[in-house]
């Protein structure tokens, strides 16, 4: 008797074995970039976004360190390694946040300090072949130049994520406009829809001010979910939005020539 | 007499035919000592990477256009642990490794790297921190992205002929015309770019499921333009890498991970063969608006099998009632117990003809 129930026990696990797991409840979210911000449609374009189980309540602590957190901009990250004027307004040309952002023209060169220092570098040690020290010029940039605004952002929203572990981050692309979030495993114990908060973590830089968003959204397995930022109007808040928005701090680059 | 000599006659000929015969032995053996070389044994794992490999070689002129690693190692990385072997005999196997002529006075070494050896390395490349770094910026007016010629760098054909007063370079192949204002996006182009030639293809296996009819014929011939290429050197990655930002040309483990050795298949695998990337309708559309998962992608060893899910499709205002069509046609078929109908809208038929996946639902 003992044998055919210890039989019966083995068969009952090893058939466990087969049966197919519960199916997964997945939901999806887009975020769309475009934002009002002063009056004007502006394009979040190639900006990541964070996506984090639980809503701004359970996210309070995170929501805290992005407020009290020092921002360093663009401009002031450069000035402050003693970038030339002249490169932080190649910069600026393009919006750009490195060095990698657009490719640099002989003009580039001729225009920029750092740019001619590098290029000449390549000239002597890539076989005096100009292609090369042209195509290849931030391998010899300083490296902060290159990489520095980079891994300095990078350290920060490391440091503000903390213990909050996102599920998933997505960037916006640049004709859409939309982050996508997809197989976002649901937990939504008996409910329809589980509260997540979606953040950028990291400032975006427009015009004169910085905007963060941490705002909580609601998703289900049935259909996308979609979140449109906002920035508040007449000091109306954002429903179910955080959003900080600061002043940035002024770091003289002097004036750029636009032709 | 006569007899006696057809076969002096036929014996001459054998003994030819051996000698041709053994040439191709001699070939054989030198080719499988010449893949037979592992990076992973015991010995060879404990020496680091740029002890034998220098960098630049002597000859990335002429082998690559750009400093690269483009030849063996010198002698003097095998020979402290070799030596026995480099005095063996008049054609010393160890000389086969590398040499098309083994022995003393063969110079000429095997193309490197040896395009029929299997891979012993496996590459790790992290989307995230490249599109957080390059592709964080649109481009914007008329200047394109710039990207690389693959092909040009692949075949080895030297830079030197470009005109040093040109300015535009044909490594970076701009566009400025403001007739023809090909939009590429996001850098992506610096390594992915439509090939030349239609690259060998094939449709993806779905050996967990069963068709559920026999594949109908198919109409849609693939052309290179439905493809994207990807790197196979190091041109891309060092233009960026070989000085000051890390991993550097000269840290091999900062992108190659030793792997049990494997070949590496040239086919592209599709579920959808039909995915024309120069469509008017595509072609003008953010790589990551279909490519949603890449902008995460830490290591491109994770990447999910379908890195376009159908959700960018079938969500969209484009295709979302061609693909709802499909479906609701299908289940239809299937209700009134009639063949399956093939889903060709996106598919052909070869995948078309399987049940419809949880992801499509």
């Amino acid at each position: 008797m003992l044998f055919y129930c210890r039989q019966i026990v083995l068969a009952t696990f090893f058939l466990l074995g087969f049966l197919p797991s519960a199916a997964q409840n997945l939901g999806s979210l887009e975020v769309s970039g475009r934002v009002k911000i002063e009056g004007k449609q502006e394009k979040l374009s190639r900006k990541r976004f964070y996506l984090l189980r639980g809503g701004l309540a359970e996210n309070n602590a995170l929501v805290e360190r992005l407020k009290a957190a020092e921002i360093t901009s663009r401009d002031c990250y450069y000035t402050g390694i003693s970038a030339s004027p002249q490169f932080v307004c190649w910069l600026q040309a393009g919006n750009c946040e490195s060095p990698y952002c657009r490719d640099i023209s002989k003009e580039d060169i001729a225009k920029v300090p750092e740019f001619q220092v590098a290029y000449n570098k390549g000239l002597t040690r890539y076989g005096k072949k100009p292609l090369i020290a042209q195509d290849w010029l931030t391998t010899n940039l300083l490296p902060n130049l290159v990489s520095g605004f980079y891994l300095q952002r990078k350290s920060l929203a490391n440091m503000l994520l903390g213990n909050n572990k996102p599920l998933q981050s997505s960037m916006t692309d640049s004709v859409t406009v939309k982050a996508v979030f997809i197989d976002i495993e649901l937990s939504t114990a008996g409910k329809k829809t589980e509260t997540f908060t979606v953040s950028n973590i990291l400032p975006l830089e427009f015009g004169a001010k910085s905007y963060l968003w941490a705002c909580e959204i609601e998703i289900g397995g049935d259909k996308p979910a979609i979140m449109r930022l906002q920035v508040p109007e007449n000091n109306k808040p954002v429903k179910n939005c955080e959003v900080i928005v600061r002043d940035l701090k002024v770091c003289k680059t002097g004036s750029c020539d636009r032709t | 007499m006569i007899g006696r000599k057809i076969h002096i006659r036929l014996l001459l000929v054998g003994a030819v035919a051996a000698l041709f015969a053994a040439s191709f032995l001699t070939e054989s053996n030198a080719q499988k000592r010449r893949d037979d070389f592992l990076h992973a044994t015991p010995q060879h794992k404990k020496i680091n990477c740029n002890s034998c490999h220098k960098i630049p070689t002597g000859n990335w002129v002429a082998a690559r256009g750009y400093p690269d690693v483009a030849d063996y190692p010198g002698h003097s990385s095998c020979i402290s642990c070799h030596r026995a072997e480099f005095f063996s005999g008049n054609r010393p196997a160890i000389c086969a490794g590398c040499h098309t002529n083994p022995g003393p006075r063969g110079a000429a070494r095997f193309r490197f790297p040896v395009a029929t050896k299997s891979q012993d390395f496996e590459t790790k490349f992290p989307h995230n921190v490249h599109q957080d770094l390059i592709a964080s910026n649109p481009r914007r007016g008329r200047v394109a992205v710039a990207h690389f010629v693959n092909a040009s760098y692949a075949d080895g054909v030297s830079r030197t002929d470009f005109a040093s007063g040109d300015t535009i370079s044909p490594m970076r192949r701009q566009v400025y015309s403001a007739d023809d204002p090909k939009v590429e996006f996001n850098n992506c182009s610096i390594c992915h770019q439509t090939p030349d030639v239609i690259p060998k293809f094939a449709t993806r296996a779905l050996p967990s499921m069963q068709p559920l009819t026999s594949a109908a014929a198919n109409t849609v011939t693939p052309v290179a333009g439905f493809f994207k290429n990807s790197p196979n050197s190091h041109a891309s990655c060092f233009s960026c890498h070989f000085q000051n930002a890390k991993p550097l040309s000269t840290d091999c483990a900062g992108c190659h991970s030793p792997a049990a050795p494997y070949k590496e298949s040239s086919t592209v695998q599709r579920y959808s063969l039909k995915f024309n990337h120069l469509d008017k309708d595509h072609v003008n559309k953010d790589c990551t608006t279909c490519h949603v998962r890449i902008t995460q992608n830490a290591d491109i060893k994770f990447m999910k099998d379908a890195d376009v899910p159908i959700l960018t499709c079938s969500t969209s205002s484009c295709h979302g009632s061609d693909i709802t069509g499909e479906i609701a046609k299908r289940n239809a078929s299937i209700a009134e117990k009639q063949a399956a109908f093939q889903c060709v809208f996106c598919h052909t038929p070869e995948i078309g003809r399987f049940p419809i996946p949880p992801s499509h639902r």
